[in-house]
């Protein structure tokens, strides 16, 4: 399964990977705004047309400021939340890796956003036609043989692409390489089940804006308890309604004949 | 039907009118410019007020149908009789209302047919879709009875007699495949049904003259399943929804909650439509719809207790933020209140006691879903939500379509009987 690796420690934050995802992805640029935040970010967040973001973040490390950058897109969970929450499978894990949408299943109700645990799926909200978008890992580039668009512009390799496995040893590798420049933390290595981008960085990983206490059991498990007794809850209800409809219903019937003998007819029995 | 002296149209149907136009307006514009033109819904809160009012209340305080239907022809309490078509009709009308509000909430409505054949049935989503369809489909065959008898269409009526059962097994049967992608489950649940179908046509159990006891069943079991279902979607949100709504049981929650709040309904309905329709309430039924409500309402607040203590969270009760005083107001107006006011005699015997101890149930029902879909709902410090004025009139616009359908089918159709014991009504 193909993932990516994504170094904090070795971005520049030249954001040449925002810039590739919109090219590759024919997305239009941002209406750009100020808001109340750590730094040169731009835009605050994700959105329908910017599928990856890098986030500025002004850190003490080692006792000096210094910027740390994040990358925020999705995450292409192994077992994804936004494919479970789906109704009609318009989001689907690929087995090549890359979680992608099928908009002509997609209904727009939304409940993939509600469940994604890093608020990844945006919602063209300004649309007659809306569409849930999110980062594809190129899905298309991909299935061509090639890495996705921002590893490929990255110029310092903080964006690295390959097999899961090779990247999650490689992840291991450089902090054992190098612990004291490392937080001790794969992000996405065991996150939800494991996800298909990894992430390393030399601050804790909230601080850079990621959620630091998410479950290790994938979302998918959450609900299972609910979904799987269905048919158990369908055949009992089935049986006892019956049941009890029965036992009843013929005792009244037995209590009608009694009162049909002696003549003393009631209001209340509608028939 | 006697229709009444008042005047067409009163002052509240010209209300409820020009609510609807300007409801039916804001959508047209929706549709142009997209749900963000008319709503704060925004990438973080991609739910608001249309799916904790439309959907979630909605959904639960339709449950009148489901209870009294079952009441009445499955747990024996026939002297109920008249208030099963009232909650009915509510229930269908209000199943119709909020698929128009799903129509409006969903980004791309075209394609909502599509979950009959992409099936997902580990989605909680896919099993809501489903119950909304199914049991749609299960209220209006409820509901034509009372068609039949104001036409006089005694041999269509003997027909939907004898076919709905089968049409029920068939649903029911593709349902269970649907949410199982198992045959054989879909068998065993047919086969329980032919059993009970059976029984009842040799005679051996007995029949229930006016409604096919199959179908009666099939609607408690449908709305067990989607009022359950609609607590199930959050369960996949620990990482979002406040601990204080957050449990595994959310599900049985829901589903009780659905269903202490039925008798309260009926009751608020029952009472105000006594005017605008023109049929006078059933004071002694209602009065020991009444005396139930309390007995619900501790079951539901102690099992609500429980699962606070028993997760840990009780520190988080006596926090002093917005969703711990949500959290009271929830409890306090839906629980403690209506628990009080209710165990007064008094009260359970005169109309207004029961109204205006009724109103509160249904408010913390309203609290409740806003809680879990909204309040409680916590994202970037950043994002708020707060419903814009153009999302509630969308809402009231839809409400008042429906009331308005309501009073026009309450007063043609034989809905009501009247107080007065005029012999067998059938
Ligand atoms: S990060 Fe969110 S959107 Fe991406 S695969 Fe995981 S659950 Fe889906
Ligand atoms: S919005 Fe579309 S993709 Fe998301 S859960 Fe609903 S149907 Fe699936
Ligand atoms: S993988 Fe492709 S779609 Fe995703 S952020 Fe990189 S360039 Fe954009």
């Amino acid at each position: 399964m193909k993932a990516m690796l994504i170094d904090a420690t070795r971005c520049v934050g030249c954001r040449s990977c925002q810039i590739a995802c919109k090219e590759w992805n024919n997305l239009p640029g941002e209406q750009t705004e100020f808001f109340a935040a750590k730094g040169y970010q731009n835009p605050r967040d994700l959105s329908a047309k910017t599928w990856t973001l890098i986030t500025y973040n002004e850190l003490k490390v080692n006792n000096r400021f210094e910027w740390v950058f994040g990358k925020r897109q999705c995450f292409h969970c192994q077992e994804p939340a936004c494919a479970t929450a789906c109704p009609v499978r318009a989001l689907e894990k690929t087995s090549a890796g890359p979680v992608v949408y099928h908009p002509n299943l997609c209904l727009g109700c939304r409940y993939c956003q509600l469940a994604c645990p890093f608020k990844i799926p945006r919602f063209e909200w300004h649309s007659p036609v809306p569409k849930i978008t999110k980062c594809t890992m190129c899905a298309d580039r991909v299935a061509a043989g090639l890495e996705p668009a921002c590893a490929k512009a990255c110029p310092t390799d903080a964006i690295i692409f390959g097999e899961r496995e090779t990247l999650a040893a490689e992840a291991e590798n450089r902090i054992h390489r190098n612990p004291r420049g490392y937080v001790h933390h794969v992000y996405g290595k065991d996150e939800v089940g494991g996800t298909c981008v990894m992430h390393l960085s030399n601050v804790p990983f909230a601080e850079l804006g990621f959620s630091p206490n998410l479950p290790r059991r994938s979302l998918v498990q959450h609900v299972q308890h609910a979904m799987q007794p269905i048919p158990f809850l369908i055949a009992g209800l089935g049986i006892a309604l019956g049941a009890i409809s029965w036992i009843v219903n013929r005792r009244i019937e037995l209590q009608e004949k009694e009162q049909q003998q002696c003549p003393q007819p009631t209001h209340d029995s509608p028939q | 039907m006697s229709t009444t002296n008042t005047r067409f149209p009163t002052i509240g149907q010209i209300v409820l009118g020009l609510l609807a136009v300007v409801g039916i307006s804001l959508i047209a514009y929706r549709f142009v410019y997209g749900i963000g033109a008319v709503a704060n819904l925004s990438d973080g809160y991609p739910w608001g007020v249309w799916i904790a009012l439309d959907v979630l209340t909605g959904i639960a305080l339709a449950s009148g149908g489901f209870v009294m239907a079952g009441t009445i022809h499955l747990f024996g309490g026939r002297k109920f009789h008249a208030l099963a078509r009232p909650a009915i009709l509510t229930a269908f009308l209000g199943y119709l209302l909020f698929i128009i509000g799903l129509l409006v909430d969903i980004g791309r409505p075209w394609n909502i047919w599509k979950a009959m054949y992409s099936w997902h049935h580990e989605s909680p989503m896919f099993e809501v879709a489903w119950c909304v369809m199914l049991y749609t489909t299960v209220l209006f065959l409820e509901f034509l009875p009372a068609v039949f008898e104001k036409f006089s269409l005694t041999r269509i009526h003997a027909y939907w007699h004898s076919l709905v059962p089968w049409l029920i097994m068939f649903m029911l049967g593709f349902f269970t495949l649907a949410m199982t992608y198992s045959w054989l489950w879909a068998g065993i649940i047919i086969c329980i049904l032919l059993l009970w179908e059976l029984a009842m046509r040799t005679k051996l159990m007995p029949r229930d003259k006016q409604m096919p006891i199959i179908l009666i069943m099939a609607g408690v079991i449908f709305s067990c399943m989607h009022q359950s279902s609609l607590g199930t979607l959050f369960l996949i949100v620990p990482h979002k929804l406040h601990i204080l709504w957050y449990t595994p049981i959310l599900p049985a929650l829901f589903l009780l909650s659905a269903i202490m709040v039925a008798p309260a309904m009926v009751i608020v309905e029952a009472i105000l439509t006594e005017k605008s329709v023109g049929h006078k309430a059933h004071t002694h039924l209602l009065s020991r719809l009444g005396q139930v409500i309390p007995y619900l309402l501790s079951l539901y607040l102690l099992l609500k207790v429980a699962d606070v203590v028993g997760r840990g969270a009780v520190p988080y009760v006596f926090m002093l933020n917005a969703q711990a005083i949500s959290w009271w107001a929830e409890i306090t107006i839906g629980c403690i209140v209506p628990i009080i006011l209710f165990l007064d005699p008094a009260i359970c015997n005169s109309h207004k006691g029961l109204l205006w101890s009724s109103v509160p149930v249904i408010v913390g029902i309203l609290w409740n879903r806003m809680n879990v879909a909204v309040v409680g709902i916590k994202v970037e410090d950043w994002e708020i939500y707060y419903p814009k004025w153009s999302e509630l009139f969308i809402t009231m616009g839809i409400i008042s379509i429906g009331l308005l359908v309501f009073q026009i089918l309450a007063k043609n159709l034989p809905i009501y009987e009247s107080e007065a014991p005029s012999g067998a009504h059938n």
